[in-house]
């Protein structure tokens, strides 16, 4: 990139006042033409205005300010929300999220949200933020649809405007025959998947359905291009968002704006008639008990702080978790080598971790790096730990594992 | 219960060596668990890194020349076409979930099974013969380690899920040993384009970072409360982030 050159007698001579005959006189104050660089100049006054939140009534009038840079959103919401029967969310108040009304989008971008357990997955989220991106990015402004099996809580936060939802197929062709109609009825501009498990396979199955190419496993999404990576990591090919995509993991960022309405639709189409080569269907949950490090979701793990290892093993059960430890414990020998957290044991693509008595080593934190949500219990509040974890509690850890005992006890009765 | 292997022309991503892909070679391990001499095939203009699936468990090496950056699925469906046809028609084709060095698409599967009308199953980790003859039961990885157990009418295609069983160790003297069978390729409609429009070294792009939303400190971090009130913090927090669910189901 570079800037304008400033010449210095260009601006003299257009400051000039033309007073003939006496001395040139410059007017040093005059701003209108801009500044060379073609910049416009930050103005710091109006900023802080807008970031305003609000002024303490206590007497002494101290100002709040909201410097989230959330601001432009509120005055986007104003625009978009607009009164609406039954509704009456219009009033842009800080504190009080407006909704983000789409009443009629110029086309609609699909997102297929798996939605295990009937709660939206960081990955759902993400695949509805590049759904949001694409859907705001086109001309007049797209709606996003939400294509899960149930209403799901939170979807409108997650940036979707309108949901269908499918009739439950008990298997995999039977749920793409379903898509492929709301497809044809609906006629999205993009169709927007997860690269993982049923939703990457459901949309191959669309895309041989349909006919068109899938782009898989978008690395880098914007209004302009997907790119995504071949020939083993080797090469790259970046196009202009295409029809269907499935979209990689951590990939595209979660919408975080004002809250969309999220309005069922109709749409789904019916299951003509269950798939003949297909005899038998069972899902087997998993028990966290037996999962391998590296497969669960959720690790309850104990370090040095832990002495009562009968009830940590109980604690780890009861949490329906699967029990992890540091190496100092697998080193005593108080846990087996299986299941040692951390650079020389196993790095975890769990969700959440639970660190019972763990200072936090680095060697250990490597471990967890790829945890969203950590919980640690520890007696110092200066551990590594403290400072990692979303929730920290300075305990010990010998008092508040039979409370979580007793706790789960009483949720269970 | 006769099985073909799928394999791909994998390279090695520093190196740029042809290598055998790990997931092809797990799908050897699964179908040796249900044909002592499954057969892998393969289509493409070189076999020095599909060959290793020789040492990896496999009975016998199909390679279809096809020319250098050529779209395998004509060559693969005319040969399936034709074992399907043979006497001794394959029951169970095997797959990885996308097959590596090429476009990596993952789609030549599902366009096999729509091309010879087969039934098609994502992501095993386990199978084994069913109990009715002419059946496979297929367990499907799902998250948090749930499996799906289908039961499915042969002949089917499979594709492997990473979770599946490690591959069988590589033997040398197999390797050596195995035939490799070259059949010509069928006359292609269009000349192969070496390489896509738009093509580009790929370049690296960072994750996103996974981190707590909520900034330590602050009102998360709690010193000293009683015990019965961690642990009701400890059970909310996990409520709240969905992670798990407590009490009566
Ligand atoms: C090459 C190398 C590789 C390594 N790889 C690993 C690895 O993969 N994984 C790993 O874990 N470590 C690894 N380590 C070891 C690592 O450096 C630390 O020594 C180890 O992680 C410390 O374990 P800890 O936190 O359980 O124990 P400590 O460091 O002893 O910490 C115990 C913590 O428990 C707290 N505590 C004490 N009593 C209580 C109580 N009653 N209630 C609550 N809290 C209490 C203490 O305040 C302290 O913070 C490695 C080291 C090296 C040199």
């Amino acid at each position: 990139m570079s800037r304008v050159r400033k010449d210095p007698r260009a601006e003299r001579v257009a400051r000039t006042l033309s007073e003939t005959g006496r001395r040139p006189r410059l007017d040093l104050g005059r701003r209108e033409a801009g500044p060379a660089s073609g910049r416009p100049r930050r103005d710091p006054w109006r900023e802080w205005a807008a970031s305003l939140a609000g002024e303490s009534d206590t007497g002494n009038g101290r100002k709040r300010y909201d410097r989230s840079q959330r601001q432009m959103n509120r005055v986007e919401a104003a625009h978009f929300a607009r009164t609406r029967d039954g509704l009456d969310a219009v009033d842009v108040s800080p504190g009080q999220p407006a909704l983000r009304v789409i009443d009629e989008p110029a086309f609609l971008v699909f997102a297929v949200v798996a939605a295990a357990g009937g709660r939206l997955s960081r990955f759902d989220r993400q695949v509805l933020g590049g759904a949001r991106l694409l859907a705001d990015a086109g001309e007049g402004g797209g709606a996003v649809v939400a294509i899960a099996a149930e209403s799901i809580e939170g979807l409108g936060e997650a940036g979707a405007d309108r949901l269908v939802v499918m009739p439950r197929a008990s298997t995999q062709r039977e749920r793409a025959e379903v898509l492929k109609a709301a497809v044809d009825a609906l006629s999205p501009r993009h169709v927007l998947f997860a690269e993982e498990g049923d939703s990457a396979d459901c949309a191959r199955r669309l895309s041989v359905a349909l006919g068109e190419p899938l782009f898989p496993d978008v690395e880098h999404l914007t209004a302009r291009q997907a790119v995504r990576a071949i020939r083993n990591a080797g090469a790259e090919i970046g196009l202009a968002p295409p029809r269907l995509m499935t979209l990689g993991e951590d990939r595209a960022r979660p919408y975080e704006d004002v809250p969309c309405e999220a309005r069922e639709i109709e749409g789904g189409g019916e299951i003509a008639s269950p798939d003949p080569a297909i005899l038998s269907v069972e899902i087997i949950p998993g028990d966290p008990a037996k999962l391998a490090l590296s497969e669960t979701d959720f690790v309850v793990s104990a370090g040095n702080g832990v002495s009562d290892f009968g009830a940590f093993r109980d604690l780890a059960a009861a949490m329906k978790g699967t029990p992890g430890a540091s190496r100092v414990v697998c080193d005593a020998g108080l846990m087996p080598r299986q299941a040692q957290v951390g650079a020389s044991g196993t790095v975890l693509a769990a969700d959440c971790y639970l660190a019972l008595g763990i200072s936090g080593a680095p060697q250990h934190l490597q471990g967890i790096a790829g945890c969203e949500h950590v919980i640690a219990v520890n007696t110092d509040l200066h551990a590594a730990m403290i400072e990692r974890a979303g929730l920290a509690i300075v305990q010990d850890a010998q008092l508040v594992m039979p409370a979580l005992l007793n706790l789960l006890k009483e949720r269970e009765a | 219960m006769k099985t073909i292997v799928l394999l791909s022309e994998a390279k090695n991503p520093v190196s740029g060596r042809q290598q055998p892909s790990r997931l092809e070679a797990q799908a050897i391990g699964l179908a040796a668990g249900l044909d002592e001499a499954p057969q892998g095939l393969h289509a493409g203009s070189s076999e020095e890194g599909v060959a290793a699936g020789l040492g990896h468990g496999l009975g016998g090496l199909d390679v279809v020349e096809t020319p250098a950056g050529d779209d395998p699925l004509p060559a693969l469906s005319a040969f399936l076409r034709r074992a399907f046809a043979g006497d001794a028609p394959p029951a169970l084709i095997l797959c990885g979930r996308r097959g590596e060095g090429g476009l990596e698409t993952g789609l030549v599967p599902y366009l096999l099974a729509e091309m010879l009308g087969l039934p098609i199953l994502a992501d095993a980790v386990a199978i084994r013969p069913g109990e009715a003859p002419e059946t496979l039961v297929v367990d499907q990885a799902m998250a948090k380690g749930a499996r799906r157990r289908i039961t499915v009418r042969l002949p089917a295609i499979v594709t492997v899920h990473p979770l599946a069983p490690p591959p069988l160790p590589f033997a040398f003297g197999r390797m050596r040993r195995g035939e490799v069978r070259r059949h010509p390729a069928p006359a292609a409609d269009a000349p192969a384009a070496g390489t896509l429009a738009g093509e580009r070294p790929h370049r690296a792009r960072p994750k996103l970072m996974r981190t707590a939303g909520t900034a330590s400190g602050g009102a998360n971090l709690h010193v000293g409360p009683e015990p019965e009130e961690a642990a009701r913090l400890i059970l909310a927090y996990l409520e709240d982030n969905g992670i798990r669910r407590y009490g009566p189901a």
